[in-house]
C-alpha cells in the first residue's frame, strides 16, 4: 500500500532554536537532557524517515466507565473518558478500540489463569504453553506460544540499529508469564531493564570508549573479533558431545552471540551525542517509580532521536503486582485493588486516578518525541504507540474489550482521531492492522484460528 | 456449575494428595465403590485394593532410595544462574564483584531461580556476558596474574600458557579441556601474543574461557555411548557429579579437592559423595547457600513490595530487618547442633536488631546485630514469627487469606486447586466496611469462589493474634481477637480439625510428618532444577522418612538427596537408546 508523505506539522524556527539549548526542562521535569538535534536532520538520509513502534502495558485492567469515550454522530465525534484526559491535545493522533476480544485467551484449551493469558496474548495473539508458573488459584501454564508484535516488526525494521529493540520496564521484575509482554518467539520472553542507569549504560557505553570501536571482521589481529572466534569454536566442539535437546539450547545461545557480534561490527551512529546519564533511581521503590518512569520516556525519546532502535515497550509492573502509588494517593496494593468491586467506590476512584497517571506519562512521553524534528514533521509523526491492558477490568478479569488504545497514524496508514467500536473482533486481528500500517505484509499474525484480516475500517 | 466437594470427601480438582501409609505399604486414591466414605481411605492390605486404601510396594532399603519405576530424571543443560555466576567468579578469579546484578532475572519456576528447562539465554542477557567477560579479565590479569597464569621467566612463556590451560582450563569448565579445546585457545594465545603480549594475551583467553559454553552452563549429562535400555538409568559421570555437588550445596564451582575427587573416581558410591557432602557442609560457603534456599522457599523476595503505614519505623529498614529476621530463625534451627525441624514450629525464639527492638518495645538491640530472645506472647515457632506475619498482610491489616495461602503452598505443598473454567460471571462486591470474616462469607456464596477460598480463609483466620506488624494482640479495634481456625484437606488427615491460633498449629505441624514431606519436595526443586512430578514421590518421600529417623535434623535432608538414585543417575536420552548398543 503507498501512501504520500503526509506534510505535517513543521516546526516554526523559533521552536528550532529553543530546542539549540543542550538541556531541556519543559513542563513535567525532563530528567535526560537531549542531544543536540542539528546533527539528526533527515539531510543525511535519503531515504524517507523510519517507522517505529512502541507497546505500553499496565496491569490489572482499567476503570470502565471512566475509560470508554463517549460515542457521538461518527467515529471522529466522541468526547474523551477521564482517564483520557491528559491525551487531549493529541486527540487528532489516537484510536480507541472497543469491542476487541481475546478470543484467543479465552479458549477453553488454553493453560493458565486469567491474567497469564490476558497478558500472554496481549501482544502476541497466541495461547501459553503448559508448564510450571503458577496463578494465584493454581493454574498452570508456561510462556506465550508466538512472538509479539513489537519483536516481529523489530524482525523487519530492527536490523539496521545498533539495538534490535529495547524492553524498558518501570516496577517489572516478576520473572514468570504474568510478568512478560515481549517475545522473541515461541516461549522466548524478553526481559525488560528496569534502571534507567543501566538502560544509559547499555545505550551510551561505547560513547566512553575511544571511538571507531567497531570490530573489524577483516582484522586478524581484532581483539575482540579474535575472541569471539575462539568462543565459537568452543561452541562447535561442544555440540556433538550433547543431545539434540540440549543442542538445541546451545544453538539458540550461538545465534545470540552471532547477532551481538554483527550489532558489534555495525558500530554505533557517532553523530549522536550522549545525553548525561540519569541520576541514581532505586528501580524498586514505589518512591521513585514516577521519576523512573520519566527517566525511561526520556532515554526512549534520545534513542529514537539517536536512531538506535525503532522498537520499544514499556512495561509498568506485572499481573501480580502489589504495588502502590503514593503519589497519587492511592495506597491500596495492585492487583489486589483490581479487585475490588463497584460499591468500593474509594477504591474504584484509585483505579481511576492511576490510570490518569499513566494517560500522563503517555501524553508527555509523546510531547517529546513531538519536539524532535524529522523529515517535515517530527519523530512522533513516525511513531505508533499500542496501550493494552491485560483485562478489561480488573474485578471482573473479562477478557473481553480489552482496552487498546493506539496513538499515531503511522505516516498516514491509519485514518486516527477516531473511536471505533467493533462487534467481536479479535485482537490478532488489530495486531494485524498494526503490521499493515507499518508496512509490513502479512497474511496472519498470532493463532490463525483467531486471524482472518486486518480490523475493517481502520487503515485509510 | 460444578459441585462443591463434599466435607469428608478429597478435593475434586488438582492432585489428590494421598495419605502415608506404614512401612511397605503404598498409598492409592480410596474411591468406594459405594460413593464417598471415610472406611475407604486406609492402609488396608492388597485383598481390599478395590475398595482403595493402600498397596503392597517394595521394601525400601534403610539408607538408600530404590524406587521402581527408577528415579533417574533427565538432566539437561543448565546455565549458571546469576548468584552461581558471581559465586563460580568469585571462585575461579578472586573477583567479588558480583557483576551479575544487572543481569536480567532468571524465570521464578515454584519460588526457585534455578530451573533447567527454564532459564535460557536470552539476548539481554549474552550482551550482559560479553560485557562482563571483558571487564573480568582485564580485571584478573591486572591484580591476579602472579597467581592465575605465573610466569616468571617471560622466556618459558610457552610452557606457562601450557601450564595455564591445564589448570585454568580445568577449573573453568570443571573437568579437563579436550586436545581439541586447548588447541583453540592456544590458537587464540599465538594469535595475539606477539602483538599485545603474554599478559594481554592471558587476559583475552580468559575473556574467552568467560563466553564459553562448558563453563556458562553445566553439561550433567554428555552423550554416552553403549547404552542398552530405557528402563536402566545412567550413573552421572565424576566430573558431572562434583559440579552436581558443589553447585547444590554452596552454589558454586567444585573445589580443587572435589575435583581430585572426580579425578580419582572417589565419588563413585553414596558414602563417598556423602563424605564430601558433609565436607561441603562444614564450609562457609554452605551457610550462604541454605539462607538462599530458605529464602526462596519462604518466598522472601515478597519484602521487596511490602509496605506499612506507620511512623514507628520507616518502611524500607523494617522490612529488611524482618526479612534478616526470619531468615535468622530458620537458618538458625537448621545449623543448631541440636535443631530439629520439629523446632522450626515450636521455637519461641526470635531474632531482633536495633529496629525490631524498638517496634516490639523490647529493650534495645546491638545495633544491626540480631540478637536471640524470647517473646513471652503465645509465639511458637515459623508460623507465628513477627517477619512472617508482617509479610503476609495488607498495609494495614492482617491478611488471613495470604497467611492461609502461605501454609498451604509452602508447609504443606497443597496449594489450592485450579478453579474450573467459568464463563464471565458477576463477581462478589464484598462491602468495603465488613470484617474480614463477614467478607469470608460473601466467598462461600458463590460456590466457584468457595471451592479455593473454604481451603485458605478458614485456615488463615487462625493468625489473628498477630496484626500486620507482627505484633500479638488479643484485641481489635476494641473487640476480642477471634483466633479459632481450622485445618481441611491436609495432605496428613491428622491435621485437619479446628484450632485455636498460630502457636497451636505450629505444635500440631510438629508431630506431622507433612511439613517433612513438603520441605523434602522443596530441597528437591532446588537440588536438581526441576519440578517434581507424582512420579517423584518415592525419591521425596524416601528423603522424608531419612529426615524422620535421623529426628528430625535439617541437614539429613540434604545428605539423603545427596545419597538418592535421583541424584547420583540420570535417565537416558532419546539419542542414546537410538543409537543402539
Amino acid at each position: 500500500m503507498t501512501h504520500p508523505l503526509r506534510r505535517t506539522r513543521a516546526l516554526p524556527f523559533s521552536r528550532r532554536s529553543f530546542l539549540r539549548g543542550a538541556c531541556l526542562h519543559a513542563a513535567g521535569g525532563a530528567l535526560v537532557a537531549l542531544p543536540l538535534m542539528d546533527s539528526l536532520r533527515a539531510e543525511d538520509r535519503a531515504a524517507p524517515p523510519p517507522k517505529r513502534l512502541v507497546l505500553l502495558y499496565n496491569p490489572n485492567g482499567t476503570v470502565e466507565k471512566d475509560w470508554w469515550p463517549e460515542a457521538g454522530a461518527s467515529e471522529s465525534d466522541f468526547t474523551l473518558g477521564r482517564i483520557h484526559a491528559p491525551l487531549a491535545r493529541h486527540r487528532e493522533r489516537l484510536l480507541i478500540f472497543r469491542g476487541v476480544h481475546s478470543h484467543v485467551a479465552q479458549r477453553s484449551d488454553n493453560n493458565g489463569g486469567p491474567h497469564q493469558r490476558g497478558i500472554g496474548a496481549l501482544f502476541t495473539g497466541q495461547m501459553l504453553q503448559t508448564g510450571d508458573f503458577v496463578d494465584g488459584c493454581g493454574s498452570r501454564a508456561g510462556w506465550a506460544d508466538g512472538v509479539s508484535i513489537d519483536q516481529a516488526v523489530a524482525d523487519v525494521i530492527g536490523l539496521d540499529t545498533p539495538f534490535k529493540s529495547l524492553e524498558l520496564g518501570i516496577r517489572a521484575s516478576d520473572n514468570d508469564v504474568q510478568g512478560r509482554i515481549a517475545y522473541a518467539g515461541p516461549g522466548k520472553p524478553l526481559p525488560p531493564m528496569n534502571d534507567p542507569k543501566q538502560v544509559f549504560r547499555r545505550l551510551f557505553a561505547l560513547a566512553t570508549e575511544p571511538p571507531s570501536a567497531p570490530i573489524d571482521p577483516s582484522d586478524p589481529l581484532d581483539a575482540r573479533h579474535s575472541v569471539l572466534d575462539t568462543v565459537r569454536e568452543q561452541f562447535a566442539l561442544l555440540r556433538p558431545q550433547l543431545s539434540q535437546e540440549d543442542r538445541s539450547k546451545l544453538d539458540a545461545h550461538l545465534e545470540l552471540v552471532r547477532d551481538l557480534e554483527r550489532r558489534l561490527a555495525a558500530g554505533r551512529p557517532d553523530r549522536c551525542v550522549p545525553p548525561a546519564e540519569p541520576p541514581s533511581l532505586e528501580p524498586g521503590s514505589e518512591l521513585d517509580m514516577p521519576r523512573v518512569s520519566r527517566a525511561h520516556l526520556d532515554l526512549l525519546a534520545v534513542a529514537f532521536a539517536c536512531d538506535l532502535t525503532r522498537v520499544a515497550s514499556l512495561q509498568y509492573s506485572t499481573g501480580f503486582n502489589r504495588i502502590r502509588y503514593p503519589w497519587v494517593d492511592s495506597l491500596g496494593e495492585g492487583h489486589s485493588l483490581s479487585h475490588s468491586g463497584p460499591s468500593n467506590t474509594a477504591a474504584w476512584e484509585e483505579l481511576t486516578r492511576r490510570a490518569i497517571w499513566h494517560a500522563e506519562e503517555l501524553a508527555y512521553f509523546l510531547d517529546r518525541l513531538a519536539a524532535i524534528p524529522e523529515g517535515d514533521g517530527s519523530v512522533l509523526d513516525n511513531t505508533l504507540v499500542l496501550w493494552g491492558n491485560e483485562v478489561c477490568q480488573g474485578n471482573t478479569h473479562s477478557l473481553d474489550n480489552i482496552p487498546y488504545l493506539l496513538v499515531g497514524d503511522a505516516g498516514g496508514a491509519l485514518r486516527s482521531g477516531r473511536y471505533l467500536q467493533y462487534d467481536d473482533a479479535s485482537n490478532c486481528d488489530l495486531l494485524l492492522s498494526v503490521l499493515h500500517a507499518l508496512g509490513i505484509e502479512a497474511e496472519t499474525f498470532g493463532h490463525p484460528d483467531h486471524c482472518t484480516g486486518p480490523l475493517s475500517g481502520l487503515l485509510a | 456449575m460444578s459441585e462443591l466437594p463434599r466435607p469428608d470427601a478429597p478435593p475434586l480438582f488438582g492432585e489428590a494428595r494421598p495419605r502415608r501409609c506404614g512401612r511397605g505399604r503404598k498409598p492409592a486414591r480410596a474411591w468406594s465403590r459405594l460413593g464417598w466414605s471415610r472406611l475407604g481411605w486406609g492402609c488396608v492390605g492388597l485383598a481390599l485394593a478395590t475398595l482403595g486404601g493402600c498397596e503392597a510396594r517394595p521394601e525400601l532399603t534403610p539408607s538408600r532410595t530404590t524406587c521402581d519405576p527408577p528415579a533417574a530424571r533427565r538432566a539437561p543443560l543448565r546455565l549458571l544462574t546469576r548468584s552461581e555466576y558471581d559465586n563460580t567468579i568469585r571462585d575461579l578469579l578472586g573477583d567479588d564483584s558480583a557483576p551479575s546484578r544487572a543481569f536480567p532475572p532468571e524465570p521464578n519456576v515454584g519460588g526457585f531461580d534455578n530451573n533447567a528447562e527454564s532459564h535460557l539465554a536470552n539476548p539481554l542477557l549474552v550482551e550482559q556476558l560479553t560485557s562482563a567477560a571483558r571487564e573480568l579479565s582485564q580485571r584478573a590479569v591486572r591484580d591476579h596474574l602472579d597467581t592465575l597464569a605465573p610466569c616468571p621467566n617471560a622466556a618459558d612463556a610457552d610452557d606457562c600458557v601450557d601450564d595455564f590451560l591445564g589448570r585454568f582450563g580445568k577449573r573453568a569448565f570443571r573437568r579437563p579441556l579436550t586436545a581439541s579445546e586447548r588447541t583453540s585457545f592456544l590458537t587464540l594465545y599465538r594469535k595475539a601474543a606477539p602483538t599485545l603480549g603474554y599478559e594481554a594475551a592471558i587476559g583475552l583467553l580468559i575473556e574467552a574461557f568467560l563466553q564459553s559454553p562448558q563453563f556458562l552452563y553445566r553439561v550433567e549429562a554428555p552423550l554416552q555411548a553403549d547404552v542398552a535400555s530405557a528402563e536402566a538409568p545412567l550413573p552421572l559421570g565424576p566430573y558431572e557429579l562434583a559440579s552436581r555437588l558443589a553447585y547444590f550445596l554452596w552454589g558454586s564451582m567444585p573445589d580443587d579437592e572435589l575435583l581430585a575427587a572426580a579425578e580419582e573416581g572417589r565419588l563413585g558410591t553414596a558414602d563417598e559423595l556423602e563424605a564430601q557432602a558433609r565436607r561441603l557442609l562444614a564450609d562457609p560457603r554452605a551457610r550462604a547457600q541454605v539462607s538462599r534456599f530458605h529464602e526462596r522457599w519462604l518466598g522472601l523476595s515478597r519484602f521487596e513490595t511490602v509496605v506499612r503505614d506507620t511512623d514507628e519505623v520507616p518502611s524500607e529498614r523494617v522490612n529488611e530487618s524482618w526479612r534478616r529476621s526470619l531468615l535468622a530463625f530458620v537458618d538458625d534451627v537448621f545449623w543448631s547442633e541440636d535443631g530439629t525441624l520439629a523446632d522450626l514450629f515450636t521455637s519461641p525464639v526470635v531474632f531482633v536488631d536495633d529496629t525490631l527492638a524498638e517496634l516490639y518495645g523490647l529493650s534495645a538491640g546491638e545495633g544491626s546485630e540480631l540478637l536471640p530472645v524470647t517473646l513471652e506472647d503465645a509465639r511458637a515457632g515459623l508460623l507465628t514469627q513477627p517477619g512472617l506475619m508482617a509479610m503476609l498482610a495488607h498495609p494495614n491489616q492482617s491478611s488471613p487469606i495470604h497467611r492461609g495461602v502461605f501454609v498451604r503452598e509452602h508447609i504443606l505443598c497443597r496449594p489450592v486447586p485450579a478453579p474450573p473454567p467459568s464463563v464471565n460471571n458477576t463477581p462478589p462486591d464484598p462491602d468495603p466496611n465488613a470484617t474480614t470474616r463477614e467478607r469470608f462469607a460473601v466467598h462461600t456464596k458463590d460456590p466457584a469462589c468457595a471451592t479455593c477460598h473454604q481451603l485458605i480463609d478458614p485456615l488463615g483466620f487462625g493468625f489473628e493474634q498477630f496484626d500486620e506488624l507482627g505484633r500479638y494482640r488479643d484485641e481489635e479495634n476494641g473487640h476480642p481477637v477471634d483466633a479459632s481456625g481450622e485445618v481441611r484437606h491436609a495432605p496428613d488427615p491428622n491435621l485437619d480439625g479446628p484450632f485455636h491460633g498460630a502457636a497451636e498449629l505450629g505444635r500440631r505441624l510438629a508431630d506431622s510428618s507433612a511439613p517433612g514431606q513438603c520441605l523434602s519436595r522443596y530441597w528437591y526443586r532446588f537440588a536438581l532444577g526441576r519440578m517434581d512430578s507424582a512420579e517423584d514421590a518415592c525419591t521425596t518421600e524416601g528423603i522424608a522418612q531419612s529426615l524422620e529417623r535421623a529426628g528430625g535434623r535439617l541437614e539429613e535432608i540434604l545428605i539423603a538427596l545427596v545419597r538418592s538414585d535421583a541424584f547420583r543417575q540420570r535417565a537416558p536420552w532419546i539419542d542414546e537408546l537410538e543409537a543402539g548398543p
